[in-house]
């Protein structure tokens, strides 16, 4: 599959007068394919906006290279601007202009066919208010706008920052739908989000970003994987006897109130035969699979604690060296960024 | 192309620029109608009495040039009401620039060839006050809103974007300023034809209200183009204004009244409001307090000019240093 997206090393650093130095992105590489779906995650301040504006030309980077649809960005990023659409944050539109009047003045300025504005608008949903004024519009109607805007272009590829934020429930079942849809259309799609669930129905592949580095990256299911430790729920009439057999076949045992914890175990008969040779009978045998949840808070270090709030720059920061990537699963060797 | 037909259908649709458009015709209307109000067109009576004034005071100027011109030759002696000046031409009426006339001794009666500059000045300063904040405002509320920031996702060249903004504002406010500054003077005319007195104007009149038209739309221009400069280096409209505001308190008040005190020669020029009015009015006189040091002649004003061409440049040169200023740092800026 060719890349899309490539970034390789980017840094970026802020400096102001009142908080000094602050590394937002610190080495960052990201590869995206043809035809994915691709998860952007990260906590509150890791660098996943830093990222995508750095990206999209609205921000300089300090090091690294970058390339969307082939062509080096920031500098050749205007040849292939047509072929993207992009939200970054929540883009903000001018109050007093409709819906339709606001995607029309785009389509005007890009030079797009006028005709898109009532199919985008369509698509996300908002034909019925997209002659009302954009500011009466709820956060959710507001992202509806902006997805439409990005899809104006009708892009190859597609970068949303957040685009469930504000979204109610049907809302967020609706983006779903759109994102897949598009997919299946062909569409790349970049997408950052905090809804990991979300994330996790949606998208093929992720990358997992904390304090600017790479933490994870490839196939959701590989990613996940990587972090299933083979656990399995068990409840048995006699846990304590249950543990004790358990454990004699070397197994970890972890024993809870009312169900044990058996880990390191690729294939349940294993638990089920020998409990049942003992005149033990399983009542409940369940894989303990990891979520992207889990994953993530663990990648991160951003588990809550019930007594110490978590501060936003909390999260873990993997050390600098070229080895101490967590996970890699679907990088590249020698890729060339920016050809 | 494109982005220009946006940007005129965004600015124009701004409510801060329908508002100022709004205040401009009421200003406009408010003042048409007080002249309209205040002015009658004048009887043969107060006709035939105003051109007797007006005969007379010419001849009681050329009566005391004429003394002037008999005192010099030593043909008449001087007495305590007789003012002559080092030079007797300064008060020939041949020489003035303009000699009475009967417009000036008719009461409530508009003449447009008086009134016209200063009503010009009037509209001028009015409109420097529009582009000013529309300048700063149309740029300032889309740095601040993100409105920049998703054009640039749809066309990613910060220069084209920009410029493509400040084209169209200085576009747009050319052809709102001449429009409404040739049909407010057609109305003033139209009320001089009809309910006043048009006054003299002959090509001399017409030649210099169009230069000072002229120069006052480049002023209107300058000035917008200022308030988009400061607004995008301070990335906000308050910027603009701030700027504004500190540069009047602190240097056209506070800084001219240090210079006073301290005796600094010619404090005006270092004033940017001595180059608007130079620049507006073709020339501006300053008081030197140092002009007449050493003198010997006896013909010494206090006075100094400071002509059009120093003040076109100095305006000229500052807005464009600040515009060029502007764009190098919206290219690195980041947009966050």
């Amino acid at each position: 599959m060719s890349a899309v997206i490539e970034i390789d090393g980017l840094r970026k650093t802020f400096h102001t007068l009142r908080h000094g130095r602050r590394v937002a992105v610190d080495g960052f590489d990201l590869l995206v394919e043809a035809g994915q779906v691709h998860g952007f995650l990260g906590p509150n301040g890791s660098g996943k906006t830093t990222t995508l504006r750095a990206l999209l030309g609205l921000v300089r980077a300090d090091g690294g290279r970058m390339s969307v649809l082939g062509a080096r960005s920031p500098e050749r990023l205007p040849e292939v601007s047509g072929r993207v659409g992009a939200i970054v944050e929540s883009p903000q539109f001018f109050g007093n202009f409709t819906a339709r009047r606001t995607l029309r003045l785009l389509a005007v300025a890009g030079g797009v066919p006028t005709s898109r504005v009532d199919e985008v608008l369509e698509q996300v949903g908002l034909s019925d208010r997209g002659d009302e004024r954009v500011k009466g519009y709820s956060l959710g109607m507001k992202q509806r706008l902006a997805v439409a805007s990005a899809l104006l272009k009708s892009p190859e590829l597609l970068i949303l920052d957040e685009p469930a934020n504000g979204l109610d429930p049907a809302g967020i079942r609706e983006m779903r739908d759109l994102m897949r849809s598009l997919s299946a259309a062909g569409v790349t799609v970049l997408l950052s989000s905090h809804i990991l669930a979300e994330i996790q129905l949606i998208c093929d592949h992720v990358t997992i970003i904390s304090r600017g580095r790479r933490v994870a990256a490839g196939r959701v299911d590989e990613v996940l994987a990587g972090f299933d430790q083979h656990e399995w729920q068990v409840r048995v009439a006699e846990p304590e006897r249950a543990a004790e057999l358990l454990r004699t076949l070397g197994l970890a045992v972890t024993a809870h109130p009312d169900h044990l914890v058996v880990a390191g175990v690729e294939e349940p008969e294993l638990i089920s035969r020998t409990l049942g040779e003992e005149g033990l009978w399983v009542r409940e045998l369940v894989p303990l699979r990891p979520d992207l949840e889990s994953v993530f808070l663990e990648l991160t270090g951003t588990m809550p604690h019930p007594v110490v709030p978590r501060q936003v720059d909390g999260s873990v920061r993997p050390d600098a060296g070229p080895d101490d990537v967590v996970i890699d699963l679907d990088a590249r060797e020698n890729r060339e960024v920016g050809a | 192309m494109n982005l220009v037909r946006a940007e005129l259908e965004r600015l124009s649709a701004r409510r801060f620029v329908q508002l100022m458009v709004v205040l401009l015709l009421a200003a406009f209307a408010v003042t048409a109608a007080t002249t309209l109000a205040g002015s009658h067109r004048p009887t043969a009576d107060e006709m035939s009495r105003a051109q007797a004034q007006a005969a007379e005071q010419r001849s009681s100027m050329e009566a005391a040039h004429d003394r002037c011109l008999r005192i010099k030759a030593g043909t008449l002696a001087p007495d305590v009401n007789d003012y002559v000046p080092g030079d007797c031409s300064e008060i020939d009426p041949v020489r003035m620039e303009r000699v009475p006339v009967a417009a000036d001794f008719l009461s409530g009666v508009f003449t447009f060839a008086n009134q016209a500059r200063p009503l010009l000045y009037f509209l001028v300063a009015f409109l420097m006050l529009f582009g000013f904040l529309v300048g700063a405002s149309y740029i300032g509320a889309d740095l601040n809103s993100g409105g920049v920031v998703n054009l640039l996702l749809w066309r990613p060249r910060r220069w084209a974007v920009l410029g493509a903004k400040l084209g169209t504002l200085l576009g747009g406010l050319l052809v709102l300023s001449a429009a409404a500054s040739a049909a407010y003077l057609a109305v003033f005319w139209l009320i001089g034809q009809t309910a006043g007195l048009p006054g003299r104007l002959d090509g001399e009149f017409w030649r210099s209200l169009g230069g000072t038209y002229g120069r006052g739309l480049v002023l209107v221009l300058l000035a917008a183009a200022l308030g988009f400069a400061i607004a995008t280096l301070g990335r906000h409209t308050s910027a603009a204004l701030g700027t504004v505001a500190a540069y009047l308190v602190v240097w056209e008040l506070g800084a001219r009244l240090v210079l006073q005190i301290v005796g600094a020669a010619r404090p005006d020029q270092w004033m940017l409001s001595s180059y608007v009015g130079a620049w507006l009015t073709g020339e501006a006189r300053f008081w030197d307090s140092r002009a007449c040091l050493g003198d010997t002649s006896g013909f010494c004003d206090n006075m100094y000019t400071l002509s059009w061409a120093p003040g076109l440049a100095v305006l000229l040169g500052l807005t464009v240093a600040l515009v060029v200023a502007a764009f190098a740092a919206f290219r690195r800026r980041d947009l966050i």
